[in-house]
């Protein structure tokens, strides 16, 4: 127990005094050289700041935080169903593939304002919503495909020696291999999809979401965006961290060395 | 017992690629017959064909002419039917399932319940002598006892016969004596067939009733040697004259086969 705490310590102080000897310094070098608080706020000025707004600030988080998640199901959801059915239908996959890359290629979160103007109007949260959606559907569904595709050869010939259906050997063989690639691509698409979810805002449309605090804010004291620059951080490492969390729960029935 | 033989292999061709130029002549009228009951193993060189011919059986591919039969029916029927086993270099066990769950896998797929597998399977780990392994992962366990619980999953369904590609191909020497004395055991106990792809001259000799000696361009049988070191083989037998006489025998013949183009791939251990 005891030793317990001395490892979690001895790992810890590292990157925690860091973190405070960081803190410290700015605030020295703010007080020191008097820099106006419009330039660069002290960190003492950005936490009382965000203490003060605070109630505000996690009304926005909330708003800018479902619109991630709800993209984040939305497209994790297509990216599996897309995969699935491309790598059991052949002629679907020439189809897909491309349309999907070509999709891609496309600076989406330039499409937010068009369809704010064109089809949702600027009240409406959907097109954040379907942004965030298409950048996580292509993460999901390039590394499921992968999955899918990459079983070993021996997997798939003892499969066939035992007379398998194309059915059998994807949901016994196949989607048991992409599970692992899943798990990678929300790693890597959660916090993509925060901030696709933050940039999208500054696109237009409804006025809430972190980003249009961190704007409508610019002109004041900085100490208010930091404010929200918080929010914003805070909410981007809680998806990442519950995404690893994820990652390591699945991770726990696979041996070590697949995965580094 | 059937009188008919558990393999039985008719003129087959294997030519990949054959209408580009890249045309490999991988079999060229090949016969094979396997009684039942019995041990064969194939050896000879990389490109022999001695792995295709394996496959040809299992229906994993088809020949580009002759038939293959397998207890009196077709490969596909046999395949089917899930008349053999297979067992490869790799155990191909599966990481995500338990040990006892990769030995269930094929009575899943033919549809047993719950409990007849469970009970199967248990029997298999008591075959294969890893009796408590069945709740681990493959991964905690060592290379030759993943290479048993293959063995043991390919035997799940009591098939008369069972396919092996160099399954201890990728074993240390200690444990791959082990393990053949091993499969002969086992093969005693189940009144298995076996054809086993090998590249090891010791080991087909220690292991076969005869051993088939291929050579390649084109893949095609050179020679046929009856072991006859009798069915009860124990260490003792690794170090007796006739053992090594069959091992020379054997080396010959391959050197015959391979005149002027030198026996690659053959491993004199």
């Amino acid at each position: 127990m005891s030793t317990a705490i001395r490892q979690f310590v001895r790992a810890a102080w590292p990157p925690l005094a860091f973190g405070v000897g960081f803190l410290a310094l700015w605030e020295l070098l703010v007080r020191g050289f008097d820099i106006q608080p419009f330039v660069l706020p002290a960190p003492t000025a950005i936490w009382s700041a965000f203490t003060v707004r605070l109630t505000e600030v996690f009304e926005q988080t909330l708003v800018t935080g479902t619109n991630a998640l709800v993209g984040l199901l939305i497209g994790t959801f297509m990216g599996v169903l897309m995969s699935l059915i491309t790598v059991r239908f052949r002629l679907l996959e020439e189809l897909i593939t491309p349309l999907a890359v070509a999709l891609n290629a496309v600076p989406i979160v330039v499409i937010v304002p068009v369809l704010n103007n064109m089809l949702f109007g600027t009240t409406s949260q959907i097109p954040r919503r379907l942004m965030v959606a298409l950048i996580v559907f292509f993460v999901v569904f390039v590394n499921v495909s992968k999955g899918l595709r990459q079983v070993s050869t021996t997997h798939l010939e003892l499969m066939r020696s035992y007379a398998a259906s194309a059915s059998a050997i994807l949901l016994k063989v196949r989607v048991p291999n992409a599970l692992g690639y899943l798990f990678t691509a929300l790693r890597i698409s959660a916090p993509l999809a925060v901030i696709t979810a933050f940039v999208a805002e500054y696109f237009g449309g409804v006025q809430n979401g972190l980003a249009t605090g961190v704007r409508s804010s610019l002109n004041g004291s900085k100490d208010v965006t930091w404010a929200y620059v918080i929010g914003a951080s805070a909410l981007g490492l809680t998806f990442y961290m519950i995404s690893v969390a994820l990652e390591r729960l699945q991770r726990g029935k696979q041996p070590a060395d697949k995965f580094t | 017992m059937t009188s008919q033989p558990a393999v039985n292999v008719r003129d087959i061709s294997m030519v990949f690629n054959a209408e580009k130029s890249g045309q490999v002549d991988a079999l060229r009228d090949v016969d094979v017959t396997v009684d039942s009951g019995e041990f064969v193993s194939l050896i000879g060189p990389s490109g022999c064909g001695k792995s295709t011919l394996l496959r040809l059986i299992a229906n994993l591919i088809e020949p580009t002419a002759g038939t293959v039969e397998v207890n009196g029916k077709s490969a596909k029927q046999a395949c089917a039917d899930q008349d053999y086993g297979m067992a490869f270099q790799q155990s191909g066990l599966f990481d995500w399932r338990s040990v006892a769950k990769n030995i269930e896998l094929p009575l899943e797929l033919k549809g047993w319940d719950k409990a007849k597998r469970a009970a199967r399977s248990q029997e298999m780990l008591d075959l294969v002598k890893l009796p408590d392994r069945g709740a681990h992962m493959p991964w905690q366990l060592s290379g030759g006892q993943q290479q048993r619980i293959a063995i043991a999953r390919a035997l799940a369904s009591h098939p008369p016969l069972l396919l092996m590609d160099e399954p201890f191909g990728a074993l240390d020497e200690m444990t791959r004596e082990h393990m053949q004395s091993e499969l002969l055991q086992i093969c005693e106990v189940t009144n298995t067939t076996v054809v086993f792809v090998t590249h090891s001259i010791p080991e087909a000799v220690y292991l076969s009733d005869r051993v088939v000696v291929m050579s390649a361009g084109p893949g095609r049988i050179t020679d046929v040697i009856d072991v006859g070191l009798g069915k009860n083989r124990d260490e003792g037998t690794r170090e007796g004259d006739s053992f090594y006489k069959k091992i020379t025998e054997v080396r010959e013949a391959l050197r015959g086969a391979e005149l002027g183009d030198g026996a690659r791939g053959i491993e004199d251990r």
